[in-house]
Order: structure tokens, then sequence, then C-alpha cells
């Protein structure tokens, strides 16, 4: 074997490919993550995230294509040898061993010695806190004493990557914020790479330097989590970033331009567009008097916004918008609301995002 | 009225039978614990103020080589339980997690093993234990009980709720299947091993007819065997002296299972079996 060429690239997968019997759950992933990169892999439920940390980490095979941790191809390579840790979802503590001995257990199984070994479980505890707690078991900690014990546990063993299955899921949500922000400062401070796993797109947009949005074993988009939201790849993204995340208004064709059916008054695009279905971020709608006619179907008060369900001329188009303050509008109420400039438009049958067309 | 007349009635009616039943069942004990501790005279005349003794016991242990006995049961059973722990741990990791498509066949060969009844075995078993030359040993006793089915399947089911994720998180750590199964597994199903232990003991220090039938001399016979040998006929039938050489033969048991019994009955609960 050749000694790899030296790469800045920490994770490197090469037309990665799974299947579980006849299903294939992993379709020709390609992804490059710089090194102390956090990366995101976004989903929904059964979008194969999971499965693609598990092939990264070793516990699953690759069916095909290859996996590169710092520029070292590790197919071969049992979990062990592959440098990194793993945080599981459900934490997979130990629970016949007090939290000591569940944070060196690694270290153990290593044959580190005792001396290094006491040193790096008192620096891995101090920097979660856990001092106090060192000698209870994890059936008396809370949720989220288990969580730090778990991290505590991948960060004593030092490998440079790290990996996440959805280590948050079963926080509340006041403690998940909390430790999204404590994730985030641990793993810039130690320099890791990450790569973590949620279908939580707020988690991953405030937490990651790169959002890999999958969708039935593919990746829909890979880039910066401000790129995901500002030039959402498909229309599949744009409906699974923001909160809420963005409307999708087919347009038909008018006499003039394009517009949303049953309002030819109102052009949104040039005619060229007709066809193609409107991305439009409800947080860009504005009430105006000189608004295009909604009808309102469901107001949700969020407290510093309310978020408007509107329908939209008569093909049934779904608008929200989300307005500052407190809008108590009973359903069936007329408002009137401007649109924000051309920005996206998604083809209506294959969901890519289309170059805008210049104005006529 | 009349339903909570009915009921209470139930349960009287249940609270008199367990009593019954248990009664019935400690009468034998209770039984042995009179004729021991009085002399001879008293074994069948029940007067709360006929005199106490350990005359009985003192008597029992001069008069046949317990001492040796005990030694043989212990030996016996050390070597059984053990044995027994280390096939079916191994046994049982194997069924729990392999993945090949043979296992649930094999497992049910296995299970079958439980459908044999021990005793139907005796003289098969005396014939192979007498071409190994095994005859009249205590390794002779415990060979035939070393693979047992029924511990092989119990910790097989403790093995199977143990999470996939720990084992995962295990390997992550640097765990190959030694370390798992060691440091993980059987940690894990420690009350399974209590549980199963207990039973094995206490099947194997009362098991008669099979060491009966394989042993012959003093130095390999286990307590049951030793002490029917005694009770037989050459010490005439003196039931104060045998009731003494029962409860000495029995008293590690019975001492054992009011220590763990806690332990003992919570971890049948949890196996799940009765």
């Amino acid at each position: 074997m050749t000694a790899a060429p030296a790469s800045a690239d920490a994770i490197r997968l090469d037309s990665l490919r799974k299947q579980f019997g006849s299903t294939t759950v992993l379709h020709d992933i390609h992804l490059r993550a710089a090194r102390g990169r956090f990366v995101v892999l976004l989903g929904p439920s059964g979008c194969g995230k999971s499965t693609l940390l598990r092939v990264i980490a070793g516990l699953e095979r690759a069916d095909g294509g290859r996996v590169v941790l710092d520029g070292r191809d590790v197919a071969e390579l049992p979990p062990a040898a592959r440098g990194l840790s793993m945080v599981f979802q459900s934490y997979a503590l130990f629970p016949h061993l007090d939290v000591a001995e569940n944070i060196v257990f690694g270290l153990r199984a290593r044959r580190v010695a005792a001396a290094e070994r006491e040193a790096r479980l008192a620096r891995a505890a101090s920097l979660l806190g856990l001092e106090k707690l060192l000698k209870r078991r994890p059936s008396q900690l809370s949720g989220g004493q288990q969580q730090r014990v778990a991290l505590a546990r991948a960060i004593v063993a030092e490998a440079p990557i790290c990996l996440m299955d959805e280590p948050l899921s079963n926080l509340d949500a006041k403690l998940r914020g909390e430790m999204r922000r404590e994730i985030r400062a641990l793993q810039q401070r130690l320099g890791l790479t990450m790569v973590y796993v949620t279908h939580d797109q707020a988690e991953a947009m405030s937490m990651a330097d790169q959002v890999v949005l999958m969708r039935d074993g593919h990746i829909e988009q890979d880039a910066t989590p401000a790129e995901i939201y500002a030039r959402p790849a498909s229309a599949f993204v744009a409906s699974f970033i923001g909160t809420p995340p963005m409307s999708l208004l087919p347009l038909v064709a008018h006499a003039g331009g394009a517009g949303i059916a049953g309002l030819p008054d109102h052009l949104l695009a040039p005619a060229s567009a007709a066809g193609a279905l409107l991305g439009i971020r409800p947080e860009e709608v504005v009430p105006a008097e000189d608004g295009l006619p909604a009808c309102v179907t469901a107001a949700e008060f969020l407290g510093a916004e309310t978020v408007l369900a509107c329908a939209l001329g008569s093909g049934g188009a779904l608008l929200q918008a989300r307005i500052p303050g407190h809008h108590a509008l009973p359903p069936g109420s007329p408002v009137r609301l401007r649109l924000p400039p051309l920005a996206h438009l998604f083809d209506a049958n294959s969901g890519k995002r289309l170059p805008l067309p210049p104005f006529a | 009225m009349r339903t909570s007349f009915a009921s209470r009635l139930g349960l009287t009616l249940e609270t008199a039978a367990a009593w019954l039943l248990a009664l019935l069942w400690a009468a034998p004990v209770l039984y042995a614990v009179w004729a021991a501790f009085h002399p001879t005279g008293y074994a069948t005349r029940f007067e709360l103020t006929a005199p106490l003794t350990l005359q009985n016991f003192v008597s029992a242990w001069d008069a046949a080589p317990f001492g040796r006995y005990f030694l043989n049961t212990v030996l016996l059973v050390c070597f059984v339980t053990g044995g027994q722990f280390v096939l079916c741990t191994l046994a049982a990791f194997v069924f729990a997690r392999s993945r090949s498509r043979w296992m649930s066949a094999l497992f049910a060969i296995v299970l079958v093993q439980l459908m044999v009844m021990p005793d139907m075995l005796i003289v098969e078993n005396y014939r192979t234990m007498r071409a190994l030359g095994l005859v009249d040993t205590v390794f002779g006793i415990g060979l035939p009980y070393l693979a047992s089915a029924f511990g092989i399947f119990l910790l097989r089911q403790t093995f199977l709720q143990i999470p996939a994720e720990l084992e995962e998180a295990a390997r992550l750590e640097g765990c190959g299947p030694w370390a798992i199964l060691w440091r993980l597994y059987v940690p894990l199903a420690k009350p399974t091993y209590l549980a199963y232990g207990l039973t094995s003991v206490a099947y194997h220090w009362n098991n008669f007819l099979w060491p009966l039938v394989v042993t012959n001399s003093v130095n390999t016979r286990p307590l049951t065997v030793g002490l029917a040998v005694f009770a037989s006929t050459d010490q005439g039938i003196d039931w104060a002296i045998i009731s003494a050489a029962t409860l000495l033969t029995a008293a590690p048991l019975l001492l054992g299972f009011l220590l763990f019994q806690r332990q003992f009955v919570q971890s049948f609960m949890r196996a799940g079996i009765k």
C-alpha cells in the first residue's frame, strides 16, 4: 500500500453505496469534510443519514465506494482503529459501571497506563463539569448529565473525528439549546472534526459549518448554512429549511407574465417562469395595502411574531407569512400581502433550482 | 355487601390454603429439627419440656465419614456449576449474537435437551463414563451435566436483552469479542448467573440417583449417597441421629437460600421463569 497523499480532508467519501437486502439506502454518496469542520447530516427520518454515519464508523459495511479518513482508506479497519469516537442517540452508557469507569472504558480496553488514564479522566470531567458525579451510576443521572458523560467518553479518546447520532433528541427543549452551544464550543475548542446527525433543521443551521441535506439515500445539497438558506438547490431543500420553511407556489401563465392561478392582475415573474414553482420565504412577506389578496386559513402565535397560513388565488396555493407582533386573525379573514422580489424558482417536476429568467 | 363478603371469604380461603401448604411442606423439616435436637426417646413424644441436646449431631458425625462426603459434594458442585458457567456463557453468546442462518435450528436442537429426563440416560451415561474410565470419580459424576440446555437458554435470553448500541459502543472503544463478552455481557447478566448458579448448586447438591449409580467408594460419594448408605441398615433406625445427619447435609443449602433469598426470587422474576 502506498502512502496516501497528504490531504486537508478529514473525511472523504467516494461513491459510497449501501444496501439492506434489495433496498438501497445510500446511493453514490460523495462527501468531503475539511479538518475541524462541524458537518451536520440533516434529513427526514429514513433518509439514510444514520446509516451513513454508521458506515463511516465502521459499524456497517459499505457495499461500494471508499471511506477515507485523514488520508487513510479505512474499508478494512475495524471501528476501533479508525481514529474516531461516537456518541449514540441512547448515549449507550454501561449501566453496570459508574461515571468514571464509563468515561475511561475505552482507555482501559486500549491499555492506557493508569497515570495517564487518571489525568485524561480528570481533564474530560472538568471540561464537562462532571467532577461531582464520577462515583454515580448512569441510572442515577438526569438525561442532561447522561449526555455529558457520553460526551466525556467520546472526547477522552482524543480521536480527531467525533460522530454523533441525534445526541440531543432525548432532551427537553431548554436543555437542548444549552447542550447545542456546549457541543459547538467543545468542538471548536478541541479542534474536532464533527459529523452530527439530526432531523432538526434549526439544530443544523445553528451548529454547522457545513450542512449535508439528505433525502432517500441521496445528498440533496451540501453547503454552508448561509448558502443552503439563501440558495436552496431544490424544492425539497427549500421546504425543509426555515421556520416555517419556504412556501412553494405554482406559477401559471397570465397575459404579460406568470403569476398565481386566479390572480391575473398580480404578475410575479416573466412569462418563461410559468409552470415552475415560486419559492417565498415566510419572513420576507409583509402585509401591505397594495399586496396580493389572500385568505387566512390558520394563525399561529409564536410570541414575537405570528405565522399566518394563507390561501392565495383559485389554485389552492398556500403561502405562509411570518409577521412581527400578535395578529389573532380568525380563519377566513382577508389580508393583503406583498411578496419579495423573485428569488427562488424550482422545476415543478424535478424539483431542481432554476436560474432566474431575465426580465423581458 | 355480598360481593365484599364473598371476596373476603375468598381471601380467607386463599390464606388458609397457603398456610396449609406451607405447613405440609415444612412438616418434615420441622420434625427433623425436633428429632435432631432431642434425645432419642423423644423422637415420637412431643413434650415441650423435653431436654435439648446436640449429642445426635456428634454421634452422626462420628458414625460416618461426613467430612469426606462434604468435601466430595463441594468439589462436585463447584466443578459442575463452574463448568456450566463457562460452557453456557460461550454458547449463549454465540446463540444471542451470531447472525448465521443456522443459529435458530441449532438452538432448537439444544432446547430439545430440555425435554429429555436426565434419569432416562443413566444407563447410557454409565457406559460412557466407563469407556472413559471415569466411574467412581467426582469428575465422572459431574461430566454429564456440564452442558446445560437450561443454562444456555437462560443466558441467551438475558444476552438478547442487552441493547446492541452498548456492544457497538464497546467495539468503538476498542473491545474485541472476548473483551465485549467479559466486560459487558457477563457483568450485565450477573443476576441471571446468581439465579442459575443457585438452582444448579441446589440441584447437584441434592442429586441422588446418578451419583448413587456411578460411585462406589467413600472417596467419591457425595452427601446424598453417603446419607442414604448411613441411614439404611447398619445404624438400625435411629430417627434422632438420621435427622441430625439430614440437617447437617441440608444446612449449607438452607443457609445459602436464606442469605440469597431476595436476590434469588428477584432474579427469577426478572428472568421470567418460575
